[in-house]
Order: C-alpha cells, then structure tokens, then sequence
C-alpha cells in the first residue's frame, strides 16, 4: 500500500495532485471542528439569504442584521449577569443570562428585518438600497453604542462551551471524524446542520416551502391559486432575520465572549457568495460555507507545517498572500466553473404589487 | 397618493438612520471642546498656557478601550492638566476614511496640540502636520515618520526626507518593543513546563510585532537556551484580520495549539483578533500573554489565564511630550521610547504570579535595570527581519 502511495506521489506534474490529496486527507479530520466553527457564521448568513430570495426579497443588510445581533446579544448578557448570575451550567456552558441574550438578539434581528420587509414589500423601495441602509446604520450605531457603553470594559454573560465528545468516538474508523466535527461543537454550530436540514426538508418537501417557492418565482400565479403574497414574504424575511441574528449570536457569543466593532468582517457577504455557489438551496449553500473555510483553515494548516516531500517545496514557494487569497479563488473558481450556471428565484428583487380589483 | 405619502415616510427613515449613523463618529470636536471647558475644574491654577487648545483623535474602536486610545487620552488629559490647559476633547472615527477629517476639524477649531493614537492614523497626522505646520502633532506609535523629500507621507517607505527638519512640529512617538518582548519572553520561558512556547502575530508587514516577538525569543532563550519558539501569524495581506477580528483569532488560536499541542504559553501580537488568541490559550488551558497594554484589565475574559502582558507606556509618553512641548525643549521626529525612559515595562501579574517562580519579578527588574544601563541586547542584528523569526 505505502508502496503504491510512493509510487503514485512519484509521477511527474501528476504526482503533486496526488500529495495534495493525501495531504487533504491527512490534515482535513483533524481540523474538522474548526472548519465547521469557521463555516456557521457564514453558513447562517446564507441560509439567511435563502430563505429571504426564495420568497422574492434580496436582503444584502444581512452583515448589518449580524452585527447588529452580535452588539445586542453581548451587550443585553453584560446588563442581565448581574441580576440572574448563575455559575455556567455543564450543558454547553448555558446561564440564564446567556439564554435572555441569545433570545434578545434573535429579537433584534429580526426587528431589523421587519424594517427591511416594511421598506421593500410594503414601501416597494429599492430592496439594494433597504439592505445597505441597514448595513451602513447598524456598523455606525452599534460602533457609537459600543463607543458609550464599553467605558468599563464590562465582562458579558460569557459564552456558549462546546460539548467534547468523549475519545472513543474520534477512533471510530473512516466516519469518526466526522461525527467529532458535529459534536465537537457549541451549541449554535451543533444546530446549524439541524437547521440545515429541517430547511432543506421544508422548503423543498412542505408546503410552506412550495408557497415560498411560488412567492419568489411567480407571485402573480401564486396569488391567484389564494396564496396571500406580502403575508408570505413578510413572515419568511422575518424568521430569516432571526438566522442573521444567530449568526451574530455566534460570532460573540459562541466563537468569542466579546464584542468588537466591525467584527463581523465581511462574513455577512461572504454568505451571500455561500447563497449563490449553493444555487440557492440550504444543503448547497452549507456546502459553500465549508468549501470556504476549509480553503481558509488549510491555508492555515500549511502555514503552521509545510507538508512533506515536492508539494511542500512548490507550497514553499508560493507568497503568503496567495494562501489568504485562496478562500476567494477557491469561491470564484467554483462559481465560475464547476456548478454549472447558477439561476435566482425568477421574481427575486422584485416588488409585488396586488392587481388592483377590476375597475 | 397613498404611494407618495409612504415614500415620503421611507425617505424620512432613510434620513434619520444616516443620520444617526454619522453620530457614530463621535460629537464633533467644537461641541465636546465647549462642554469640556466648562467642566475644567477650578481648581486647576491658571498659568500662561491654561489657553492652549489640545485635542485628541483615536484610532476607531472607543476612547475607553484599556488599550492605545484610552491611554493615549489618559496621557493627554494629565498633559493637559499639568499645564493647566482645558480638559481635551476626544473624537474616535467611525472608520479609516475619517482620519483626516477628524484631524482637520481641531486644525479649523485653531488647536494648538493634536494627538493621535495608533499607527493606522500615521499618514493622516503626517499630511496634517505638512499642511499645518504652526500646529504640534503628537502620533502615538507613528515613529520614526516616513516622508518624502517634500515632508508628505511616503507610503512606498523610501523615506528620502528628514522629517525632524521638514516636519518640525511632527512628534512621531516610537518604543522599543523588543525590549517589552524580552521581558515577556523571560516570564514565559520561566512559566512554560514544556519547553515549547508560541508567538502568534497579526500580520507579517507588522514591524513593531516582529521586534516584539525578536525580543520575545531572545528573553525566552535567556532563561531556558533550549526554548523551542513556535511563530506565526494570521495573514499576510489583510489588516482586518490581522488585527480586527477576535473570531478568527480564536479559530486561528485552536488551530495553532492544535498543531502544535506542546505550546504552553502563547504570546499574542495581534491586537484585538489577538484577543481572540488569548481566549483560545484559556480554552485550551494553557498561559497567554497580552501586548501593548495590562491585558487582564483590557480583556477582562481572558485575565484567568493571561499571565501578564508587554507593555508600552503609552501615556507617560503622551503627557512628557505636553510637557516638552509647552516649554519648548520638543522636536520634531521620532521620538523614541525605551527602557532608559520607562517607555516599556511587564505587565502586573494580577492573581497569576503561581505560574512563575518566586523570584521572577527580580529576575524581570533585573533585566530591566540592564535594559537601563543599556547593557543587555534585546533584539538581534537583524532586528524588525521577519526572516530570524522563520
């Protein structure tokens, strides 16, 4: 076996591809955990994305939704840890603080997002516009609030721990690694793929998902079988606030214990690439949020150790920008090549408008 | 009709949230510079210069941060108030675009002093000082300037002008970092059981982190000639990233430790994404170690397992130069802060000093002491070389 491995690293030109994927394959299930931590903020931005585009509404405020939830979710757990205390319990690390906070940020997010359905379903303004207005005053007001409150730098209501799984279940062969990604996790990571999957399910096997699929292709048709359009968009742009929400909520809440000004770093975009690349489905646009951070945690990987033998040579030579480059090219290279053409929701962006009764 | 009065609606939300957006960089400068004087304690004893005009302009982030924009303000409020000057106002820009602007509005207001903290903020307070030159400029951390033959901020870092002569009235404020990291080496060489000890910086363009981390190995190598120092940072090319961003710091922290499981102290040089690295060193239950500033006290959620920090004295600098400046002993350039000036020092070890021997706080003196006397080599021939490091 190792013989023929040798062999196989051993073909001219050829023989790089094959280091590489056993690199891959040696690297990858160790990191597995941290590629899934990197991918729920930007996996729940997408399916964000999804949920508001398949019934018809382009949401680009989906970075001003996270952080805004991200600021409210910190900050509510710094006023609520005084008066509920409470040591963090073993399941998951959960306070009471903890849980007010997480459930205020889906709050905020989705009353930012009832703006955004108020101004592009009711209002019918420009739903580009709506988005980058919530984008623009959620940097600026959560920065002036941060600004005026973190005087003190006050403690928050700490954060959600990840379940460690006990050993044996990383030994188990060929699929152990995979169940130690799933568990491996805080509490929001862990129900991603829960989400992921009931979303899936739903939207594409009930029949809230063929009324949302009918809103955000042709909502005239829809409207005329009795399926009450706005009503419809509103409640879907809503809930998927609340997926927005939970990205924040991870982002200081699960991945740190703080808020940063700005810390949402473009991850709310780089859903909505996650969205397209996934052709508009939860499964796919998962699978995006991992190709992503794989790209990014492997550029990582290679950084801390050279992989052994040519490849590392070759990797060797290569700038450093390039490995931070490599998660965009890696998103540019399959959007352009691999997933074939890649077709919105045919009514998305669009305003509807009820037929005025005859006349 | 219906339609227009809803738009008219929209578009009044629209304006108010903008509105509200732009409160976010802080009041402006006239407005909080008049509320302060008001407030000046009386008990200040008027000398001749109680009328001089200083102002303050953070890098984005708040003015309380425990970090370089609070103790930057602190500094110059206690400059300001040794002179009896009027309490400075602060502003903190929304974000990079407004570094110039927020500069130029205490130029417009006719003040007299003008700090600015940070290194981000260096080409803005050098091209004000060049368009300015009657106003002083402290940059904190923004030494030595780079400018061209014409005194403009050179960003291709050719340096071709003297700025202490084309900019006489620039202060750019610089530290010897490697010595700050020569202490916090020593602290955790003597702390680490292993014998492997790690450094994670921002960003590989960073100089100040890598005289850091130079020092950092050389005081580690002092304690323990067999210490194994695991460096590497965050990215190459992006500044967010590289110091903006604690979720991937935290990421990045458990990936680093994964890889390298016998780290068990962590030195972090990568600002506030090094605060996520601080988290990830106590998750995984070993020592971190903070930068710039007391860490336990700017990142309280790390502070059980920060075991101490290295440090700038960001405002003794800031309030010295106020000083200099009044009586008229400052000049323009870098002006450089070492251990001869108590420019850096080791962070407290607040409820941590179990995890090192009893006598490392006279150990750390020591070697502070020689710093001083300027006998004790911190940083190596190649010092700000990222390639000593690989």
């Amino acid at each position: 076996m190792d013989g023929l491995i040798q062999l196989l690293y051993s073909v001219p030109v050829l023989g790089l591809l094959f280091q590489f994927v056993g690199y891959v394959i040696e690297i990858v299930p160790r990191i597995a955990p941290i590629i899934l931590q990197n991918a729920t903020p930007i996996a729940l931005a997408a399916l964000c994305g999804v949920m508001c585009e398949r019934s018809g509404v382009v949401n680009i405020g989906i970075e001003g939704i996270m952080i805004a939830a991200a600021f409210v979710g910190w900050y509510v757990g710094v006023l609520v840890q005084p008066a509920l205390g409470g040591d963090p319990s073993a399941f998951f690390g959960v306070t009471p603080a903890l849980l007010v906070a997480l459930g205020a940020a889906l709050l905020a997010g989705m009353l930012i997002s009832l703006l955004h359905a108020w101004l592009s379903i009711t209002v019918r303004a420009d739903q580009i516009i709506s988005g980058t207005i919530i984008n623009i005053a959620a940097f600026g007001l959560t920065g002036y609030l941060n600004t005026l409150i973190s005087t003190t730098s006050p403690n928050g209501a700490g954060a959600f721990t990840r379940f460690r799984p006990p050993p044996e279940i990383a030994d188990i062969p060929v699929v152990g690694w995979i169940a130690e990604m799933l568990l491996r996790q805080g509490p929001i990571a862990m129900s991603l793929i829960v989400i992921v999957i009931v979303f899936q399910v739903l939207l594409f096997r009930s029949r809230w998902g063929l009324r949302t699929r009918a809103v955000g292709e042709h909502p005239r048709a829809a409207e005329t079988v009795g399926i009450d359009v706005i009503w419809v968009r509103y409640r879907n742009v809503v809930l998927a606030g609340a997926l927005a929400a939970l990205a924040g909520a991870y982002l200081s809440m699960e991945g740190t214990n703080s808020f940063q000004q700005g810390m949402t770093a473009g991850r709310g975009f780089i859903g909505l690439a996650a969205m397209i690349v996934g052709r508009w489905t939860p499964v796919g646009a998962l699978g995006a949020a991992l190709l992503f951070a794989s790209a990014r945690a492997l550029g990582d990987s290679i950084s801390f150790a050279r992989p052994p033998g040519e490849l590392g040579t070759l990797l060797g030579q290569l700038p450093g920008q390039f490995f931070d480059a490599l998660p965009y090219l890696v998103t540019i290279i399959v959007l352009a090549g691999l997933i074939g053409r890649s077709i919105p929701p045919a009514a998305d962006g669009q305003p509807y408008e009820r037929e005025k009764a005859a006349a | 009709m219906r339609k227009q009065r809803w738009l008219g609606a929209s578009a009044a939300l629209v304006t108010l949230t903008l509105v509200l957006a732009a409160c976010s960089s802080g009041a402006s400068p006239s407005a909080s510079a008049a509320g302060s004087s008001e407030s000046a304690p009386a008990s200040v004893p008027v000398t001749a210069h109680s009328d001089l005009k200083i102002g303050v302009v953070t890098d984005v982030g708040t003015a309380n941060d425990k970090n370089f924009n609070e103790y930057t303000y602190v500094g110059t409020k206690q400059g300001a108030a040794a002179i009896g000057a009027a309490e400075p106002p602060v502003t903190v820009p929304k974000d990079s675009s407004e570094f110039a602007s927020s500069i130029q509005a205490y130029v417009d207001d006719g003040y007299d002093i003008i700090v600015t903290a940070g290194f981000s903020l260096g080409v803005a307070t050098t091209q004000a000082a060049h368009d300015n030159p009657d106003v002083w400029f402290i940059g904190v951390d923004q030494g030595p300037p780079c400018v061209n033959a014409e005194g403009l901020p050179d960003t291709t870092f050719a340096c071709a002008g003297d700025a202490a002569t084309l900019l006489p009235h620039f202060v750019a404020l610089s530290y010897q970092e490697d010595q700050a990291g020569y202490l916090a080496g020593m602290a955790a060489a003597s702390a680490s059981k292993s014998g492997t000890i790690g450094a994670i910086l921002g960003i590989s363009l960073c100089g100040p982190c890598i005289r850091y981390t130079q020092g950092f190995k050389l005081g580690a190598e002092s304690i323990n000639p067999d210490i194994k120092l695991v460096v590497n940072w965050v990215t190459e090319s992006d500044f967010v990233k590289a110091f903006n961003d604690p979720v991937s710091g935290k990421s990045y922290g458990d990936q680093f430790l994964q890889q390298n499981p016998d780290v068990d102290v962590l030195f972090q040089v990568a600002g506030k994404t090094g605060n996520g690295v601080l988290d990830a060193a106590c998750e995984a239950g070993i020592y971190g170690i903070g930068v710039d500033v007391d860490q336990s006290l700017s990142y309280p959620n790390a502070a059980k397992c920060t075991i101490t920090s290295a440090m700038k004295s960001l405002a003794l600098a800031v309030s010295t130069d106020i000083g200099k400046i009044v009586d008229g002993s400052m000049k323009g350039g870098d002006d450089h802060w070492d251990a001869s000036r108590d420019g850096i020092a080791y962070g407290p070890f607040h409820d941590l000093a179990s995890a090192f021997p009893a006598n490392m706080a006279d150990l750390l003196d020591a070697a502070f002491a020689k710093m001083k006397a300027g006998t004790l080599v911190t940083c190596p021939e190649k010092c700000g070389d990222l390639s000593t490091l690989k």
